[in-house]
């Protein structure tokens, strides 16, 4: 009987609305969730925060660490507590590692001489870690997606591993005896130039209602959206908790994803899309999507019977088209949806891939050479 | 044993007894049949005609440079440089771990080295390693980096010392480093005092011969050493119409103290004669009455003293300094409080035959032959380093990737320090 391998997530900010309520901080409990499932390890979660505590979430532990940092950004927080906290763990996983904060616990960590994972969430290209050949620093990389190894392959030479997920396939459920409405095409996401929300407003046809699920973080864009809106059936939900958006997905009867590299203003955006969480999570409610060839996008749907990337407009249009007339998606698209998401990027499977992963790292790195 | 000694100064380049100290001990060791490696910085003095060849002068050093430059920043930069983290050092070191694998690395004075980093490779690569204070070294560096830096080379408490073995000239001085940044040495240190070498002193002249009092310091020439203290003194002791002199070797400030001793009227009664080696010291020593050393209260020993009391001079030095924890009153020496008042007393009945200069002079004689004695502290640093050499991964030293590491250390350090 092996003892299990003990497991710390290290990540600069938390899931809440005393830290960042963001699919990064969201991701790294379901990665925690996805290997409690796989079993044979212990886990903490350390995230860096205003003030010290402990907290569970979903039966892991958090532990917060007070900001050492005199940086103000959220991603150049750290906390020099994880020299005395992290001796007793097998491995680190670094979320964020792209980042000051991933830098400088990676440094710890190595300096520790503990086996270290790291992951790029999005949250910065820290030129120490890239160009620099930090990276190299680490013992694995986990890729949130296809893509976003390719943008740092050229940086690491080691261990890596893809896992896109997980989804937490238990919660996000198609609802029983729930009739979709065909007619209704959901987006949910910030409301922010780069995820192309305008794109699906322009190409909305009569007969089709767009509901766009988020918060507002740019207001001349949300402006502009609303002048793009008049005369078409357009609805706006800024304060949707997580039963209204799992209503909603199970409900729609097309959700979009219309992320762009180059937004409507021109602006292009550096790393978009690394992983589409929210787009996993409609599948997973059987709700058949549509997403553009954005960073990751394409990566997650693989079967046109319940997916179709587009590259522009008029690739969207006579999407919405199909989508309108009833001639796509067929009638088991929603099925083959969820199926292809518990499959693929369920916490079972995510979960044993990344168990394998971390002890193929953990077990090579005690090796010469 | 195989000793790897890290120092920021050596001769010819030297501030003071730490370097010189330093020098011995590796000559010592050496001698006695160890295998010897010193990394030190360069030196832009013509090196002497028998400069070992186990001295590697490879470091660069970002401190006691002659010029300090009027722009701030470069100056913080300097000091990041000497006290936090040079890149190059650290390479360098980890070049001579791999180079020369020693036993034990035996750590000077770092300022100027970039210490933090430098300590912090040699926690990472398990490398035995001793520490000898002769100065408050751990304070530079922590009251010199902020701790956010400090924080990437486990700097932060007493974490960077923890794997150290510990070598203190004196109780006073880890007191002092306690006081001024909490760092203690829980894993307990060796008392390791400062010592003298006395081999080639004369036999002691006469004391107040011809009824004058002859007194003698050496040392740097500047105020913490209480030479403002000694020409206040004077002035009043030649005023009360005293037979005396005083000869000050050493160098530093001279011109303005020549200056002063003009402007107090006691150039007369006081010169000085310049730097004279310890060898020249020592002879030199059996000709006085008594060693001034009114220096500060936190001078963490004072080798001068102890060579004058070896060679029957008579120290009167200030209370509480380092040496005075060796040195017992009345018995070895004279203590005073720092006050012109308490050194002219003591000056005074120096000269006033009021004091048995005989009988403390053999005291002190005595004292510094046997456990002051160069040997005697030789043969504890030696027991000490052998105590704590011990087997060590040296794979650890050639992983491929440290050098990366500490790049990604050094320059966060700077990315921080200069936010």
């Amino acid at each position: 009987m092996h003892s299990p391998l003990r497991v710390a997530h290290v990540t600069p900010a938390y899931f809440s609305p005393d830290s960042v309520v963001g699919g990064g901080e969201r991701y790294v409990y379901y990665l925690a969730q996805s290997l409690r499932v796989a079993g044979g390890f212990e886990q903490c979660v350390f995230a860096v925060g205003a003030e010290d505590k402990r907290f569970e979430h979903d039966g892991i532990p958090v532990r917060v660490l007070r900001n050492e940092s005199p940086l103000p950004g959220a991603m150049d927080a750290f906390s020099t507590a994880l020299w005395r906290e992290l001796p007793s763990f097998d491995l680190v996983h670094v979320h964020q590692s792209l980042t000051v904060f991933g830098a400088y616990t990676i440094a710890i960590v190595r300096s520790l001489g503990i086996p270290v994972v790291g992951t790029d969430l999005g949250g910065g290209e820290n030129e120490l870690m890239l160009s620099r050949g930090g990276m190299e620093l680490l013992d694995g990389v986990l890729s949130i997606s296809r893509y976003a190894h390719n943008l740092i392959a050229k940086f690491f030479s080691g261990r890596h591993e893809i896992l896109i997920g997980p989804v937490d396939t238990d919660r996000f459920v198609p609802a029983a005896g729930v009739v979709r409405n065909h007619c209704t095409v959901l987006c949910v996401s910030r409301i922010m130039p780069h995820k192309g929300i305008d794109r699906v407003v322009a190409a909305l046809p009569p007969g089709l209602r767009l509901v766009v699920v988020g918060q507002v973080y740019h207001d001349p864009y949300y402006e502009l959206l609303r002048r793009m809106a008049e005369g078409k059936d357009v609805r706006f939900i800024h304060d949707a908790d997580d039963t209204t958006l799992l209503v909603l997905f199970q409900s729609a009867g097309l959700f979009v994803q219309a992320s762009t590299a180059q937004d409507v203003y021109g602006n292009t955006v550096a790393k978009p899309e690394l992983m589409g969480l929210t787009t996993l999570e409609a599948m997973a409610c059987g709700l058949p999507v549509a997403v553009s060839d954005t960073g990751s996008l394409p990566e997650l749907v693989a079967d046109p019977r319940f997916g179709r990337v587009f590259s522009g407009q008029t690739d969207l249009s006579a999407i919405l088209s199909e989508v309108s007339e009833g001639t796509w998606p067929g009638p088991d698209a929603g099925a083959h949806a969820r199926a292809h998401v518990v499959e693929k990027h369920g916490m079972e499977t995510i979960g044993r891939r990344l168990a394998a992963f971390y002890r193929l790292v953990s077990a090579r790195q005690g090796q010469p050479g | 044993m195989r000793i790897l000694f890290l120092t920021n100064l050596y001769p010819p380049l030297l501030l003071g007894g730490y370097e010189r100290a330093c020098a011995n001990i590796a000559r010592g060791m050496v001698e006695r049949g160890h295998e010897v490696r010193v990394l030190t910085t360069w030196s832009h003095l013509p090196l002497p005609a028998d400069n070992p060849a186990w001295v590697h002068r490879d470091l660069d050093l970002h401190w006691y440079i002659p010029h300090k430059s009027s722009n701030s920043t470069v100056d913080i930069r300097d000091l990041h440089s000497a006290v936090c983290s040079s890149y190059a050092n650290t390479l360098h070191l980890l070049n001579s771990l791999r180079g020369f694998r020693p036993d034990v690395v035996y750590v000077w004075n770092l300022t100027g080295i970039g210490g933090a980093a430098i300590l912090d490779l040699l926690n990472q690569v398990r490398v035995p390693w001793a520490l000898h204070l002769m100065d408050r070294v751990p304070v530079d560096i922590a009251v010199n980096t902020p701790p956010a830096v400090l924080g990437l080379f486990n700097g932060q408490g007493s974490a960077l010392y923890g794997r150290a073995r510990i070598l203190s000239m004196s109780q006073h001085l880890l007191d002092e480093i306690e006081a001024l940044c909490g760092i203690a040495f829980p894993q307990g240190v060796e008392l390791v005092p400062g010592w003298a070498d006395v081999s080639g002193a004369l036999p002691h002249q006469p004391y107040l011969r011809d009824g004058k009092a002859r007194f003698v310091t050496a040392g740097s020439v500047a105020e913490h050493k209480g030479i403002d203290l000694i020409l206040q003194a004077c002035a009043r002791l030649k005023a009360e119409g005293l037979a005396f002199t005083v000869d000050v070797f050493g160098d530093g400030e001279l011109p303005r103290y020549m200056d002063k001793a003009k402007a107090l009227q006691v150039d007369d009664h006081v010169r000085f004669l310049g730097l004279r080696s310890q060898a020249e010291l020592v002879r030199l020593y059996a000709g006085y009455d008594a060693f001034l050393f009114p220096t500060w209260e936190r001078e963490p020993f004072g080798f001068a003293p102890v060579e004058a009391a070896g060679c029957c001079t008579p120290p009167i030095m200030t209370r509480n300094c380092g040496a005075s924890e060796r040195l017992v009153d009345d018995v070895h020496c004279i203590k005073i409080e720092r006050t012109a008042d308490e050194l002219i007393d003591a000056m005074g009945r120096v000269a006033a035959h009021r004091v048995d200069l005989a009988r403390i002079g053999r005291a002190g004689q005595r004292l510094v032959t046997t456990d002051l004695s160069f040997a005697r502290c030789l043969d504890r640093i030696e027991a000490a380093l052998r105590a704590h050499a011990h087997p060590w991964q040296h794979a650890l030293a050639d992983d491929p990737t440290l050098p990366l590491l500490a790049f990604l250390k050094h320059n966060l350090s700077v990315r921080l320090r200069f936010l």
